[in-house]
């Protein structure tokens, strides 16, 4: 081969290692960079007046008397997107307006017979009031506009008439007026259509504002409370303003996605408007703060992790991991002891070796059945407890799990102190075990705190073992070790597959598993900076 | 004062020397001998709790998949494809699990291994240690996430786009779950591989250049030939993440227990083993026919990984030797 060639190829090789290294790091900033940047976004982010009432409903934080004043100014602000709907659902309801008129009548009749008139006068006024029902009730039913007109114009002409004073029939003129005038401006052809439409839209409303005023309060916690993030409003505000539907168009095999504008949809009408102003005024309804919600990490959540945050699922997780601690410390470190101070090289050790490094090739699976099998129905019965999974299984499974970490770890801390402390320790009289003491673990310490953050952070992040020995998706705060928890790493899974309500809060989702992985990345940061501490310590000099 | 000072003390000293012999007497001797010997073996009883612990897996899975094993042929448990643990009567066909665990593993290593050995003859070879200081720390905070993160990202990000971009008809397949997994199985495979290229003699190296070699000609006529064991190792412990790994494939790989037809389509959905205990176990009551195979899968995999885990331990006592033998 030609020099140049194979210079060529050298450099070409080199090329594509530093290619697959960039890919590498790209690889992990494309996973990394979204998970985080949304899970921010679950503590940081814009709210709205309904996160300060729900906060204040749910959670009991929050200035109250300013909320009184937000909720009356946005309760305001609302109220004319609420009037125009109703307005126009004067003229397209009509079966509501038929009730209400007849109710009105009734209602006239007996005001009528409290007011002492002479027998004459009160069938003559009767007899009218009669005719008005009649003619409103045929106008509300006809689809003609112009018998509806005629019908109106007839009630209307007994506008001025002084016979019905002391009486609710002025009633009757309003609700024929605001009918004459939406007749007017409305296409009664699309009637159903408008119908079905207001639904979609007060539907909608319902999920950007809550409730509306007045009417019973939900159930759930999830039907409370209005859009509590901006983000999530303005999607919902972009769902008002645009009617998206699957559509099928000639030439294309497949659905097309289109977008239609509502307020086209309602043109002419009275609702028209309301497009327009929900779109510029919606900072008025909603009151957008930019808001620090730091009790994320502590707060309850209601079921499905729609509000609140995620502090049993920490709680559960720093319980596990910090029992866990207890069980594998002193083993690992007793262990890691023994194979390199206190032992000869010799079958046994070898079988041991063999062992821990099977121990470590266990899938974790396997681990989850383990603690299933032993821990939860053969060690809890055996001791007299009842067998169900629990923190003290979960965290016995995990610290069997994460032993050959903390052994090797341990290990190769003790190996690094220089032979010439216990050399030192030796010549002074003291025996193998009191230099080990006195000498070998004080200076292995830092090393053996690194293992220790590794197995913690190893722990925190498992799944698999505590599937079948102490984890559930949901539950109340464990009150003791002998109760199942919410953890971190089962309610990210839990989040992302099992549950139908997260879905409609991906900042929870995201924030769920952002603060697993940041727990996560900061224990291996502490176990870095330690070791490269304790690496000048021992060699800096 | 200071010289009567000295003398005092070494009166004192030597009183107690004559107080206290220095030859013990057959009390102590034996007091020392038992601590000792107690001490060392209760330090051993210790130290074999990791030997216990692989013993009582392995009895506990034993003993819950014996009954299982006894009452079904093995053979046919391995050999037939159908696994519907609901139906009546239930069949327990383990093959679409294991060719599902296969085809994930297989593929994810079909990507991580070329990945892994190039980033490890990167990081030991071609550049300097500061460029090496920097990018090994990245490559463990990749190690460093946990699984269901991965799984989150594989299920929530990578499955939709997959879906959106690629125009397969799921998101949630077997190269979704296999790509994850090469990701996953990477930082082992280079810690491996690049402890055990590093560990080849600076001797091969300079006789290799000194030959006019060049640095590519190196490393694949010279390094990874003397560095093969460790090698093979380090692609042995890559795929035995890749086969224990549980919630990635469970999130990831659509858990359709079937055999993908045409055999090449990655884009099917498949089930593997551990995605099957882990979803089964939930939804079986304990002791019953389902719950025995699920440990009887369990078995399986706890065999098959601690073969291999023997196979890795094989070939890097080899580089050891062999690296120990060439100085």
């Amino acid at each position: 081969m030609r020099v140049e060639l194979r210079c060529c190829l050298d450099k070409f090789f080199t090329a594509l290692t530093w290619l697959i290294i960039f890919a590498i790091i790209i690889v992990l900033l494309l996973i990394l960079g979204p998970i985080l940047s949304k899970g921010t976004s679950a503590v940081l982010f814009t709210d709205t007046v309904e996160f300060r009432k729900m906060q204040v409903a749910l959670f009991s934080r929050g200035n109250e008397k300013q909320l009184f004043a937000e909720k009356n100014q946005t309760a305001a602000a609302r109220q004319k997107v609420y009037d125009a709907i109703d307005n126009f659902k004067n003229g397209i309801d009509t079966k509501a307006l038929t009730e209400k008129v007849r109710n009105l009548y009734r209602r006239c009749g007996q005001e009528l017979r409290a007011k002492n008139l002479s027998n004459q006068q009160y069938t003559e006024i009767r007899a009218i009031l009669k005719d008005i029902r009649d003619r409103l009730e045929i106008a509300f039913a006809s689809n003609d506009k112009n018998k509806i007109l005629e019908n109106i114009g007839y009630v209307i002409q007994y506008r001025q008439d002084e016979r019905f004073n002391g009486t609710s029939a002025h009633e009757f003129f309003t609700i024929a007026e605001n009918f004459s005038k939406s007749v007017e401006n409305t296409d009664l052809a699309k009637l159903s259509e408008y119908t079905k439409e207001l639904q979609e839209v007060e539907n909608l409303l319902t999920q950007l504002f809550g409730p509306r005023p007045g009417l019973p309060s939900a159930a759930t916690a999830i039907n409370q409370f209005g859009a509590t993030r901006l983000d999530l409003a303005q999607s919902l505000l972009d769902k008002i303003l645009w009617k998206e539907q699957w559509v099928t168009k000639e030439n294309q095999k497949s659905l097309v996605k289109t977008r239609t504008s509502r307020s086209q949809g309602f043109a002419g009408t009275q609702i028209e408007p309301i497009f327009e102003y929900l779109k510029n005024d919606l900072d008025k309804m909603m009151l957008p703060k930019f808001k620090f919600y730091w009790q994320y990490f502590i707060d309850d959540s209601t079921p499905g992790h729609y509000f609140g945050g995620i502090g049993p699922e920490i709680l559960g997780t720093l319980l596990l991991t910090l029992l866990s601690m207890v069980f594998v410390i002193p083993l690992g470190v007793i262990s890691a002891a023994y194979l390199t101070e206190f032992s000869s090289d010799n079958l046994i050790i070898k079988i041991i070796r063999i062992c821990i490094n099977s121990l470590a090739g266990v899938p974790s699976i396997i681990f989850g059945l383990f603690g299933l099998a032993f821990f939860v129905l053969f060690l809890l019965p055996a001791f007299g407890f009842a067998s169900k999974p629990c923190i003290l299984t979960a965290s016995m499974t995990l610290s069997i799990l994460t032993l050959p970490v903390m052994i090797r770890s341990s290990e190769e801390a003790i190996k690094a102190v220089p032979a010439t402390y216990k050399e030192a320790s030796l010549a002074l009289g003291a025996g193998k075990f009191k230099t080990f003491i006195l000498v070998t673990l004080p200076a292995a310490l830092p090393g053996i705190l690194t293992g220790v953050i590794l197995s913690l952070s190893r722990v925190a992040g498992e799944t698999a073992p505590i599937l079948f020995t102490g984890a559930v998706a949901l539950g109340p705060v464990p009150r003791s070790i002998f109760d199942s928890t919410r953890t971190l790493s089962y309610g990210s899974y839990d989040m992302a597959v099992g549950d139908r309500l997260a879905m409609m809060v991906p900042h929870n989702q995201y924030g769920m598993v952002a603060s697993l992985i940041l727990l996560v990345l900061c224990l291996n940061a502490m176990a870095i900076i330690l070791r490269t501490k304790l690496f000048k310590r021992l060699h800096g000099h | 004062m200071n010289d009567a000072k000295l003398n005092m003390a070494a009166i004192s000293a030597a009183d107690a020397l004559k107080r206290q012999p220095l030859v013990l007497n057959y009390k102590q001797e034996l007091g020392k001998f038992l601590a000792h010997h107690i001490g060392q073996a209760a330090l051993l009883l210790i130290t074999c709790t990791s030997v216990f612990s692989v013993l009582l897996i392995f009895y506990f899975i034993i003993k819950e998949a014996f009954p299982f094993l006894q009452q079904f042929s093995i053979i046919e448990f391995l050999t037939s494809i159908g696994w519907y643990p609901q139906a009546h009567p239930p069949q327990f066909g383990a093959l679409s699990l294991i060719a599902g665990s296969f085809y994930v593993t297989i593929t994810a290593m079909i990507i991580a291994v070329p990945a892994g050995i190039f980033a490890a003859v990167f990081l030991s070879d071609i550049v300097s240690f500061k460029v090496q200081s920097i990018v090994k720390p990245i490559i463990e905070l990749l190690a460093a996430i946990p699984s269901v993160a991965y799984g989150f990202f594989a299920c929530l990000v990578f499955a939709p786009w997959m879906q959106r971009h690629l125009g397969f008809s799921t998101g949630v397949n077997a190269l979704n779950a296999s790509i994850i997994l090469a990701v996953m199985a990477l930082p082992t495979i280079i810690s491996v591989a690049q402890d055990s290229i590093s560990a080849v003699g600076r001797e091969l190296r300079e006789a290799s250049y000194g030959l006019g070699a060049t640095r590519m000609e190196t490393i694949f006529k010279v390094l990874i030939p003397a560095a093969h064991s460790g090698i093979i190792a380090a692609v042995i412990l890559g795929m035995m993440r890749a086969i224990g790994e549980t919630m990635v494939v469970w999130m990831a790989s659509g858990n359709a227990a079937k055999i993908p037809s045409p055999w090449w389509d990655l884009t099917q959905s498949v089930r593997t083993m551990t995605a099957t205990i882990a979803g089964d176990m939930g939804e079986t009551a304990k002791g019953s026919e389902h719950y025995r195979a699920l440990f009887a899968i369990g078995l399986l995999l706890l065999i098959t990984t601690l073969a291999m885990n023997l196979l890795s331990e094989y070939f890097l006592s080899r580089t050891i030797t062999k690296s120990r033998g060439r100085k």
